[in-house]
């Protein structure tokens, strides 16, 4: 059996639809509440993929405990999935290379993919953006998605990226959480202060790394100054 | 300087190319990505020492930073990306020698050589538009990056012009204009939804947006937990 998807994204990059070809018998894995419509010939499992030590560290990565398993039982059949945020989705082929997810960005997989998780230990205290990456490795596809549209680098030697804007990055790729680099030290403390920015982080080596255009975060912080104010009864 | 604008218009970015020693000022938060020949300085003045205290004062009224960071490449061939936090369209406006008046929150970036000041737009847009009293004056040569919520049109006037003021991104100071109601009755504007409305006249460049994210929060607002 061909591990190979046959897939088409569509509406890109502001309503992304992931619409997956499954031939007879194939199997497609995919995060809860990610699929949109689907043939009925086309059997739903859901449940904890490969075993409790992986499940929970996916948990902790910020992604649901549990991976849903779409089996095309009787023929073959369609099925489309779209992630919660509006936004941009991305497919990736592995051939035995390692993928690194951001929280909250793993859409779905084919056969021959392991899902799991990652302590960045230390480096991600800092970054604000969940400590734990989620692990794409072994020969299929992957399809990952964010807020805001996706831009594909490819890193020749040296790159910075807001932490709150990765997507995914090769692990052929060194990395770590650093502040922008400043002239001065005191001037290196205002930029991190008062610079808006916050932490980077820093690529190196050869590699590609998806960026989302937009981050959900200053959006909820925008909107919190709408919200009604409590009455004091 | 050297530009593109990607992913239009929703979740717009705008990658400039930088040569050594060339450097731009940009709005605090908007970095995304960039190389690592370019150096930061986060300060409340602009480039050359103009401003200082009390023009960032005036920038915090306008909806913008207090602080303005400035990327400068000491190699050759640096990008950086840069992109509003809110969902919406870039565009690029060059200026040669004129001024443009930009909607407060909508400046995001713009070359050294030019000039960004802060006036007030007076005590009735103040009371009753409740959005846009503080717009930065852009002034001089060189490029200019706005952003806006919503996709950007751009309507050539010629004459007269009316814009919701909620709606407006920025124009040339060519034009002349009056802040007022959208019905001689205050009760008939009020009641018509359209607040107050900038009347245009003479010629030169508008940009308008789309969309009114002070509308959009509204709408949101009340559906929310109250905090």
């Amino acid at each position: 059996m061909t591990s190979q998807l046959n897939y088409d994204i569509s509406l890109q990059p502001d309503f992304s639809l992931l619409t997956v070809n499954l031939e007879s018998g194939q199997q497609v894995f995919a995060e809860p509440s990610a699929m949109a419509s689907m043939d009925p010939g086309i059997h739903l499992k859901a449940g904890f993929k490969g075993g409790i030590g992986k499940t929970l560290m996916r948990g902790l990565g910020g992604e649901s405990l549990i991976i849903n398993t779409f089996t095309a039982k009787d023929g073959p059949g369609e099925i489309t999935f779209a992630p919660g945020p509006t936004g941009d989705m991305l497919h990736h082929h592995l051939e035995g290379q390692t993928l690194y997810l951001q929280r909250g960005s793993y859409v779905a997989h084919s056969e021959g993919v392991e899902i799991g998780g990652k302590w960045q230990g230390a480096k991600g205290f800092f970054s604000g953006e969940g400590l734990i990456l989620l692990k794409a490795s072994g020969n299929g596809d992957v399809f990952f998605n964010s807020y805001g549209a996706i831009l594909s680098v490819d890193v020749t030697d040296d790159y910075i990226v807001d932490t709150g804007y990765v997507v995914a990055f090769e692990d052929t790729l060194q990395y770590h959480v650093t502040t922008l680099p400043g002239l001065r030290m005191a001037g290196k403390m205002k930029s991190f202060l008062f610079g808006g920015e916050g932490l980077v982080c820093r690529f190196q080596g050869q590699g590609k790394v998806w960026i989302q255009t937009r981050c959900a975060n200053p959006f909820l912080r925008w909107i919190y100054a709408f919200r009604p104010a409590r009455k004091n009864n | 300087m050297q530009y593109e604008i990607m992913t239009r218009p929703a979740a717009a970015v705008a990658k400039l190319s930088l040569t050594e020693g060339e450097s731009v000022t940009c709005e605090v938060g908007a970095m995304i990505a960039m190389t690592t020949g370019l150096n930061v300085e986060t300060t409340s003045r602009q480039r050359g020492g103009k401003g200082g205290m009390l023009k960032g004062l005036k920038r915090m009224f306008s909806g913008e930073s207090f602080f303005l960071n400035h990327f400068t490449a000491n190699a050759a061939n640096q990008t950086l990306l840069i992109g509003p936090q809110q969902l919406g369209d870039i565009i690029h406006h060059e200026l040669t020698g004129g001024t443009l008046v930009v909607q407060g929150s909508s400046w995001m970036a713009s070359s050294n050589e030019i000039e960004i000041d802060t006036t007030w737009q007076g005590i009735t847009s103040a009371v009753f538009s409740g959005e846009g009293i503080f717009w930065v004056k852009c002034s001089g040569t060189g490029d200019l990056f706005l952003n806006s919520f919503g996709a950007i049109y751009e309507v050539d006037v010629d004459g007269k012009y009316t814009v919701d003021t909620g709606h407006i991104v920025a124009f040339e100071d060519t034009l002349q204009f009056k802040i007022g109601k959208s019905n001689p009755s205050l009760i008939g504007s009020l009641l018509g939804g359209e607040g107050l409305v900038c009347k245009f006249e003479g010629q030169g460049k508008l940009y308008c947006q789309t969309h009114n994210l002070s509308a959009f929060g509204r709408i949101l607002g009340p559906k929310l937990k109250p905090r």
